[in-house]
């Protein structure tokens, strides 16, 4: 359970994750609902690079240039993009810094259609089991969400945003805190 | 991994942490240890709690630095109990701290930004008093304190941390002034923050720093003479301040006030800057980060990691300063393998270039380039090397497509530092910059330089200035343009308008000193003539100014003289008679020595005489045939006039001064005269015993200095006529025995061109007693500069030496600076004389202290001889030796001896040594190893060293094996010896728990093998290695 998994080799839906990899950009915050900040950050190894969305006090303490070991993560598609999630139990630890080659290219967290596909149809086996998701994590997160259908899944947002691209941002990180709990 | 929530997770007492960051090993082995102690003594009284750690440290090893860790730790991070914890230490170590120290290097290196505000002023205050206790090794600890102070950064912490470890340094002056790298850090470490402490609130600061500086500089020169050529840098920079002013007097006309072994700025320059030095001002993590960069980054992907670097140490007004620290070390330090040079990762040039247009304030800007260029400007391609300046080329040849402006700046300053660097040397710049230029050809670093010097990109200004400068680089096989039609012709007529202005700037300007025979002027639009002038620009040209026509015209000036000085002087041009040329000439010294003679004349009179008398400035001036009358003879020019009536006056003559003046003038115009005017003195019987003149005309002259006006006439004697030189010898070292017994550069002036039947007639003179060239104080010196000369100056040098009978002893330490293979020429000599010599301690120590090298048979030749001759001597010196330096712990000497980058003796080579003699003697009846001495030293170093030398050794420790000391005594002598004795300490050790055994035993060892730099390497590497598969 200690090797490392290179970004080349993260796919939606891996689970229990360990990603060693350095900040090349720390996003804008933005806020939930219930006041938890949310940052997307991209990261990189010498395979490629990949969105992290980073939650809370930790995110203001990443700084560009932080090599960071990522423990029990998990992958999962939102906006059609790969995006990369501390799961629960799982933390970002800084390890170093600026001392790591990386690769910007290929940016796994482009926007790819075929994940939007997979998406949709994840979302209804999703919608239809929650706790068999393979994220690890359980949705418990329904009720805060404004839009009940995305059902707490941080991966599964996609098919939702769709319909709701204002609220997407608040949905997935809604989704996620709710299930670190 | 099993991570541990993040939540809760304790902040450490050692080091500031976030919940981002990861548990720190150290922090926790250093907490445990704390835990360690306070169970031991928890609830006793301070005597038992003595007693309990006492007992407990004398159990093994591992709880012997568990404690001292744990009261390491404790008296980090609790200030009341430090007193108290340091005395225990003192108390309970047994390694004379060796612990510590290796504990607190390892902060320092890794850790220190991190540190926790307590921690940091508790670390500070305990070395303070490691060096009150003069702790052995504290000096190491002290310097690597120091690099922790960042160049550029006037934050509080940064200027907390340079105020207190200058307050050490002030304090315990006395015990500084023991250490020379210490010394030399210092300064170097001190001169560069002055910088930074200029604003007035800093003032107080800056000052102490100054006192610091110029104290140590002033009573300690030679040690900080070991920095190199950087000294001068750093000093140019802060040479308003008045002390410091000061000082630059001294170095510039005075130095030997700064040491007698000191001859002048040049041999400063000509000093390569040890890597240590441009190192040190660099904190680790600058380091690592640099070094990463240089040896993982790739070519293209440099630019975040530019960033990163940028908003930590470059984004402020005063990081402006930082940018020379680190393009010296990218230059100095940085140079990385072949592998590397020819793979795709970020080159020096490219980072370089980074730094230079990242720069916003024009002082740092001009500081930075000339940092980029020092190595340059007094280059030798023996002494210094490509790496060193090949940064500068490439970044100007790289940046001409996509930054030409870059480019244009920096051959603007290469054409500018010539002459402005510092005037008096501007001969040697030249020589530098040429050399360099050379040299990267030479190594192909670039194959023609006419595409850059003439590149179509450059204004016109700037490139007509680098064909004046640089004629023979500017011209390339193939014209640069070749295959644009249209660009080479725009560029031939730019060329051929921007010609006509050379000419214009050219007159002025041109210095023909030595040799007029062509004007360099005239041909400058031809390539095949240009060559021609190569041997020119190579030259030594001390002065600017002489005015060449072809015939002697004296047109220009003859009619601003007054009527009366005009007839004189046309009727010299007139006449052709010798015997009439002189009595003219006495006549002009008469009207120039009249009181109503017009001061403001005297210039253009000079002008005059020169140029008529040029003609006797050719040729050679000593007569083949050595007789008095011949002498008598040569001495009977008219310009010898002004000489003759000069000595016949009396110096407080207002008619001397005037004198004077004139010979000044005619000087300014024809610097042969110098040597002339040396000539005649040593010739003429009328000047006989007033060879002191030349004093009085050095210091008359423009040059103001006799030093420096003897070695340029001296310079010019050497390249117009070497019988005169040697000649000349004798007296000139006579009578200036401080200007020449010190100066390297006058023996190699003689050494370069004599040749063997000269030599051999300088050597009868020094044993007849008529020339001393050398002198104890300053022989040692010489020999070492002349290890860079060639061959036969290297051997006549020697042979001089020999002539004279100076001790050998003056000049053993020599041995410390030769090298296998790249000094031949001093080692074959030295082999040679030290086999007459019945061996001292010091020459025993010395020859012990060369490096082992398979093939370096020095050592061991001469031990043999020794063996032979004087076995009771040398067993007696080797055994004190040995003993000496198994007492040194070793661990300690490894830190320091990565400080010195002369050879230094340790127990290892001295048994490498004696093994090698050993497996040489092996066949022979010598009986050197069945001595006394010998057998007891070597027992008593088996007994001590480690298992890895035991077996390493084991031949030569056996032939001790069967003696036996008639009182033998225990083999370490220490308080509780037979529980802390290393043999004993194998057995009796049980570990607490395998896991930290081990644990702690591989990290120890780690830390003790290797020396800071492969640390700090491994901590890089690390990171990275964990992403590599």
């Amino acid at each position: 359970m200690t090797t490392e998994t290179h970004v080349k080799d993260i796919k939606p839906g891996l689970k229990n994750l360990n990603v060693i990899f350095i900040v090349l950009e720390t996003g804008r915050v933005t806020k939930t609902k219930d006041g938890h900040e949310v940052r997307t950050c991209k990261v990189a190894d010498k395979t490629g690079s990949i969105s992290i969305s980073v939650w809370d006090e930790v995110g203001g303490l990443i700084q560009t240039g932080d090599i960071i070991r990522l423990t029990k993560g998990y992958a999962s598609v939102f906006k059609g993009c790969l995006t990369l999630y501390t799961g629960r139990g799982g933390e970002l630890l800084k390890i170093g810094e600026f001392c790591m080659v990386y690769s910007e290219v290929p940016n796994f967290s482009e926007p790819n259609p075929e994940y939007s596909n997979m998406d949709q149809m994840k979302n209804k086996t999703v919608r239809g089991n929650d706790t068999t998701n393979g994220n690890g994590v359980n949705s418990q997160g329904s009720g805060s969400s404004t839009t009940p259908p995305q059902g707490g899944r941080a991966g599964s947002g996609v098919g939702s945003r769709a319909n709701n691209p204002g609220g997407t941002t608040v949905n997935g990180k809604e989704t996620r805190r709710s299930t670190k709990r | 991994m099993e991570p541990s929530p993040a939540k809760g997770k304790p902040q450490g007492r050692l080091l500031v942490s976030t919940t981002l960051d990861a548990k720190d090993e150290l922090e926790e082995r250093l907490e445990r240890c704390v835990g360690i102690v306070t169970s031991l003594t928890n609830g006793l009284s301070e005597r038992e709690a003595n007693d309990a750690i006492t007992a407990n440290v004398c159990k093994g090893p591992q709880q012997h630095e568990e404690v001292c860790l744990g009261l390491f730790a404790l008296l980090l991070t609790e200030p009341p109990q430090a007193q108290r914890c340091y005395r225990d230490l003192t108390l309970v170590n047994r390694d004379g701290m060796n612990v510590i120290l290796i504990k607190i290097n390892q902060i320092l290196m890794e850790k220190f930004l991190k540190l926790q505000d307590v921690c940091r002023t508790q670390l500070v205050w305990l070395v303070r008093e490691l060096v009150k206790s003069g702790v052995i090794g504290a000096d190491g600890v002290l310097m690597t304190l120091m690099k922790q102070i960042a160049g550029g950064d006037i934050t509080s912490k940064n200027l907390w941390l340079a105020e207190n470890v200058l307050d050490i340094l002030l304090d315990q002056r006395e015990w500084v002034l023991k250490s020379g790298m210490l010394i030399a850090m210092s300064v170097y470490t001190y001169l560069r923050l002055i910088v930074d402490h200029g604003t007035p609130a800093l003032l107080v600061l800056r000052q102490k720093e100054v006192d610091l500086c110029i104290g140590l500089l002033r009573e300690k020169f030679m040690e900080c003479f070991i920095i190199g050529r950087d000294l001068v840098r750093l000093l140019q920079i802060v040479a308003r301040i008045p002390e410091m002013e000061l000082l630059w007097k001294d170095l510039l006309h005075n130095p030997q006030a700064l040491s007698p072994q000191f001859t002048g700025l040049l041999q400063l320059l000509t000093a390569r800057t040890s890597r240590k030095f441009l190192a040190c001002r660099l904190t680790p993590d600058m380091e690592t980060k640099l070094l990463f960069m240089t040896s993982r980054v790739r070519f293209g992907q440099q630019k975040r990691y530019q960033d990163w670097f940028q908003r930590q140490y470059l984004s402020t007004a005063e990081s402006q300063s930082l940018r020379c620290d680190l393009i010296r070390y990218i230059c100095g330090v940085v140079h990385p393998s072949n592998e590397v040079l020819s793979s795709d990762i970020l080159p020096r040039w490219a980072i370089i270039g980074w730094l230079l247009t990242t720069c916003t304030s024009n002082v740092a800007a001009s500081n930075a380039k000339l940092a980029l260029f020092y190595d340059w400007l007094f280059f030798s391609p023996e002494k210094d090397s490509i790496m060193n300046i090949e940064p500068a080329i490439l970044v100007m040849h790289h940046s001409m497509k996509p930054h030409p402006a870059i480019t244009a700046t920096l051959l603007d300053f290469m054409c500018r530092i010539i002459p402005h660097f510092f005037p008096p040397l501007e001969g040697q710049v030249r020589q530098g910059v040429f050399n360099s230029l050379t040299f990267i050809m030479e190594k192909r670093v670039l194959a023609h330089l006419a595409p850059l010097f003439d590149n179509p990109k450059l204004d016109r200004e700037l490139r007509s200035m680098l064909r004046e400068r640089f004629a023979e680089f500017c011209s390339s096989p193939s014209p640069p343009t070749e295959g644009r039609d249209e660009g080479a012709n725009e560029m031939k007529m730019e060329e051929s308008v921007s010609l006509e202005m050379d000419n214009h700037v050219l007159l002025d300007k041109e210095d023909g000193c030595y040799d007029n025979t062509e004007a360099a002027f005239s041909d400058d639009e031809e390539e095949v003539n240009n060559k021609g002038n190569k041997k020119r620009e190579f030259r030594f040209h001390p002065i600017k100014e002489a005015v060449i026509e072809e015939p002697a015209d004296i047109t220009p000036y003859v009619d601003q003289l007054d009527d009366t000085m005009k007839e004189k002087v046309l009727q010299l041009q007139k006449g052709s008679d010798t015997e009439a040329h002189c009595e003219v000439m006495q006549e002009i010294v008469d009207l120039v020595l009249e009181e109503d003679f017009d001061s403001e004349q005297m210039s253009t009179l000079a002008s005059c005489l020169a140029e008529l008398f040029k003609g006797h400035f050719r040729g050679d001036v000593l007569p083949d045939d050595i007789t008095e009358e011949s002498l008598e003879e040569s001495v009977c020019k008219p310009v010898c006039l002004v000489f003759r009536n000069l000595c016949q006056m009396q110096e407080d003559n207002s008619g001397f001064s005037v004198l004077l003046e004139m010979l000044a003038e005619l000087y300014q115009k024809q610097p042969k005269i110098g040597y002339h005017l040396l000539y005649y003195l040593r010739a003429s019987k009328a000047a006989m015993g007033k060879m002191s003149l030349y004093e009085s005309f050095a210091q008359a002259t423009a040059l103001g200095d006799l030093h420096t006006c003897l070695m340029m006439d001296m310079k010019a004697c050497q390249e117009d006529d070497i019988r005169l030189l040697c000649y000349l010898t004798p007296s000139i070292y006579t009578e200036f025995p401080d200007e020449t017994l010190r100066s390297g550069e006058l023996l190699n002036m003689i050494v370069a061109v004599i040749d063997s039947t000269q030599l051999q007639e300088l050597m009868c003179h020094v044993m007849i007693g008529n020339l001393v060239m050398f002198r104890k104080d300053s022989v040692l010196n010489i020999l070492i500069q002349s290890l860079e000369w060639e061959t036969f100056e290297q051997y006549s040098a020697w042979q001089l030496f020999l002539a004279h009978s100076i001790p050998l002893e003056t000049i053993i330490p020599i041995l410390q600076h030769l090298k296998y293979k790249e000094h031949p020429e001093a080692l074959s000599c030295l082999l040679l004389q030290l086999r007459r010599e019945k061996p001292s301690g010091e020459m025993v120590k010395m020859v012990l202290s060369r490096p082992c090298h398979p093939e370096d048979q020095f050592t061991t030749s001469i031990l043999r001889h020794w063996a032979a001759k004087h076995d009771d001597v040398l067993g007696e010196h080797i055994k004190a030796l040995l003993i000496k330096n198994n007492n040194m712990p070793r661990k300690r000497q490894s830190l320091r001896s990565s400080s010195s980058k002369l050879a230094q003796l340790t127990l290892e080579q001295i048994l490498e040594h004696m093994d090698n003699l050993r497996l040489n003697l092996s066949n022979t009846k010598n009986s050197f190893f069945t001595q006394t001495p010998i057998l007891q030293a070597l027992q008593h170093v088996q007994a001590s060293c480690d298992e890895a030398h035991k077996m390493r050794f084991s031949d030569l420790f056996s032939l001790a094996e069967e003696y036996e000391e008639p009182s033998s005594k225990p083999p370490k002598s220490r308080r509780k010896a037979p529980a802390s004795s290393p043999r004993s300490r194998k057995g009796t050790v049980t570990p607490v728990s395998n896991e930290e055994e081990s644990a702690s035993s591989s990290a120890s060892e780690e830390e003790d093998s290797k020396p800071k730099a492969p640390k700090r390497k491994r901590k890089g590497s690390s990171a990275v290695a964990s992403d590599s598969d």
